[in-house]
């Protein structure tokens, strides 16, 4: 109810905004839902949304292929977290726009490129966080599971799994708000069809209602995908927590 | 009596933060008989669970000879130690499972020792939706659920409220009296040590101090006065120890042998 309501602020605050400047470069919320309708109405929304969605997902799965085991990696072992702590904090600082300048120029314009710019912007943060998960494994449940004399791959599946797995959580969510900013702006410098494609192209020729009507729209997928995919999954796979209070 | 734990010149040292050593054991010798009940009794500190992290073997650095046959060992950690995404139920299934006990016995060794515990409405609970005391006893089930040849219990009931603590003492003793386990028991509580144990070994500063046989007669009754009697004897060897070491601002009035009892006698939880 709270987040309804905090939503209706939102849209009220973005409406009072665009009143302050002339409408063809500041369209309200009305002017840009109708926009947006016209498009979606017009059939000629759906591929480009579809390649966006497309690219973010495979980023993502890549993304977490890349990350997950550094991070595993670096929590375990005291002599790789030396190692790739530089290394993590490089990837950190390199803009996500270099990945994909270089990623187009070494592999061409093409969707493993754009995919492989995506991940690589991404998987340091995802690394960081687990990073961070592992090392807050609590090693005296490990310690636990071997006195009653598990195996080592139970272990891993029934006692640090569990514990890494709200890190994976977070980072994943965490990865999804970075990786759908970077595809934009990979589409922008490198893809014939997407979101940021459709962004750019409205932006060069300064159409204000049509680039708010596709930040509208994409806006609209990440809150659904956010509610409909990854809040109930949170609440299966955490449901044995107690709710906070605070 | 074959003996089902050897230790022999036993040291462990932990560094410090500031890279200095520090030993917290120092050449334990240490004999326990199969079937035995021992307690080992001692100051916060002292290294006890230390003792036990290696007889259980999950600390394996460590000089001199520690070597422990004689069946499965069950360790009750000093805290419960409970996995809390799993609930009760899950818990006794995830100790099962690794232990490979054949499925078939489980709901029967469950229920039993559920019962016991007095835990047999709440397998559906989250560790966190259970007490500390509830906890601690869980543990107790989840160890005992899996029939170890030999258990080492670290202080397991200093949580509980004395009336279920005593209970559950008398459940231990039959349980161990019909299973024939062999028993290493940690703990501060002087009367409880004289009323579960043969033997009370008093450890201090890293070594054991005095050996005392129990000479009760079993089964005990928990209010037997020659209990009371015995636990004050050992209070005081318990009491000389403490009083050598160098305890800041302990009570020091010199022979006043009772202030040291109080004192000592609050120490460990009578
Ligand atoms: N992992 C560790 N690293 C460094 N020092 C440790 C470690 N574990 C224990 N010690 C030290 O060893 C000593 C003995 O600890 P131990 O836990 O065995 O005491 P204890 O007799 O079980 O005490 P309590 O009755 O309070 O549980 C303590 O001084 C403690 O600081
Ligand atoms: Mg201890």
């Amino acid at each position: 109810m709270l987040k309804l309501i905090s939503l209706v602020m939102a849209v009220i605050v973005w409406g009072l905004l665009s009143l302050t400047l002339p409408h063809e470069i500041f369209p309200g919320p009305i002017e840009t839902t109708r926009t947006l309708w016209g498009d979606i109405a017009g059939g000629e929304v759906w591929t480009d949304l579809v390649m966006t969605l497309l690219r973010v997902a495979g980023g993502l799965v890549l993304a977490l292929i890349l990350g997950v085991p550094v991070g595993v990696v670096m929590g375990l072992n005291r002599r790789a977290e030396a190692v790739l702590d530089v290394w993590v904090m490089i990837g950190l600082t390199v803009p996500s726009l270099c990945y994909a300048i270089m990623a187009f120029i070494w592999f061409g314009l093409n969707e493993g490129a754009a995919i492989v710019a995506i991940a690589v912007t991404a998987a340091p943060s995802i690394t960081i966080n687990i990073w961070e998960g592992v090392k807050n494994v609590d090693t005296k449940l490990v310690a636990m599971a071997r006195v009653f004399e598990a195996s080592r791959p139970a272990i891993v599946r029934r006692v640090l799994l569990p514990q890494i797995l709200p890190y994976i959580m977070a980072s994943a969510r965490f990865g999804l708000g970075i990786i759908w900013k970077i595809t934009v702006l990979v589409e922008l410098i490198g893809r014939p069809n997407g979101v940021g494609f459709k962004l750019f192209y409205w932006y060069q020729l300064a159409d204000m209602r049509q680039v708010l009507a596709w930040t509208l729209l994409f806006t609209i997928i990440m809150l659904l995908i956010e509610v409909l995919i990854l809040k109930p999954i949170e609440r299966r796979v955490f449901a044995w927590r107690p709710q906070v209070a605070v | 009596m074959n003996s089902v734990i050897e230790v022999a010149a036993l040291r462990k040292t932990f560094k410090g933060h500031d890279g200095t050593s520090r030993a917290v054991l120092k050449n334990l010798d240490l004999t326990v008989g199969a079937g035995e009940f021992l307690c080992i009794l001692g100051p916060s500190g002292c290294g006890k669970s230390t003792l036990l992290n290696v007889l259980a073997g999950l600390d394996k650095v460590y000089e001199g000879r520690a070597s422990v046959s004689g069946g499965r060992v069950g360790y009750l950690f000093q805290e419960p130690r409970l996995l809390p995404w799993l609930t009760a139920n899950g818990n006794l299934d995830f100790a099962l499972a690794s232990c490979k006990v054949p499925t078939s016995r489980w709901s029967e060794l469950k229920s039993r020792y559920l019962a016991m515990a007095g835990l047999s409405e709440f397998r559906d609970y989250y560790p966190h939706q259970i007490s500390g005391g509830m906890a601690q006893r869980l543990a107790l089930v989840r160890a005992l659920c899996v029939e170890p040849g030999i258990l080492l219990m670290d202080e397991p009931f200093s949580g509980l409220d004395e009336i279920t603590a005593r209970r559950i003492r008398s459940d231990l003793l039959a349980i161990w009296r019909e299973t024939r386990k062999t028993i290493v028991f940690v703990t501060h509580n002087a009367y409880e040590a004289c009323f579960l144990a043969d033997r009370i070994l008093v450890m201090s500063g890293g070594a054991f101090q005095h050996e005392m046989r129990v000479p009760i007669a079993r089964p005990r009754s928990y209010d037997d006065p020659a209990i009371f009697t015995f636990s004050r004897d050992v209070i005081k060897a318990f009491g000389d120890e403490i009083e050598r070491d160098p305890v800041p601002s302990a009570a020091t009035e010199s022979g006043s042998v009772n202030n040291l009892d109080r004192h000592t006698a609050a120490r460990m939880n009578i």
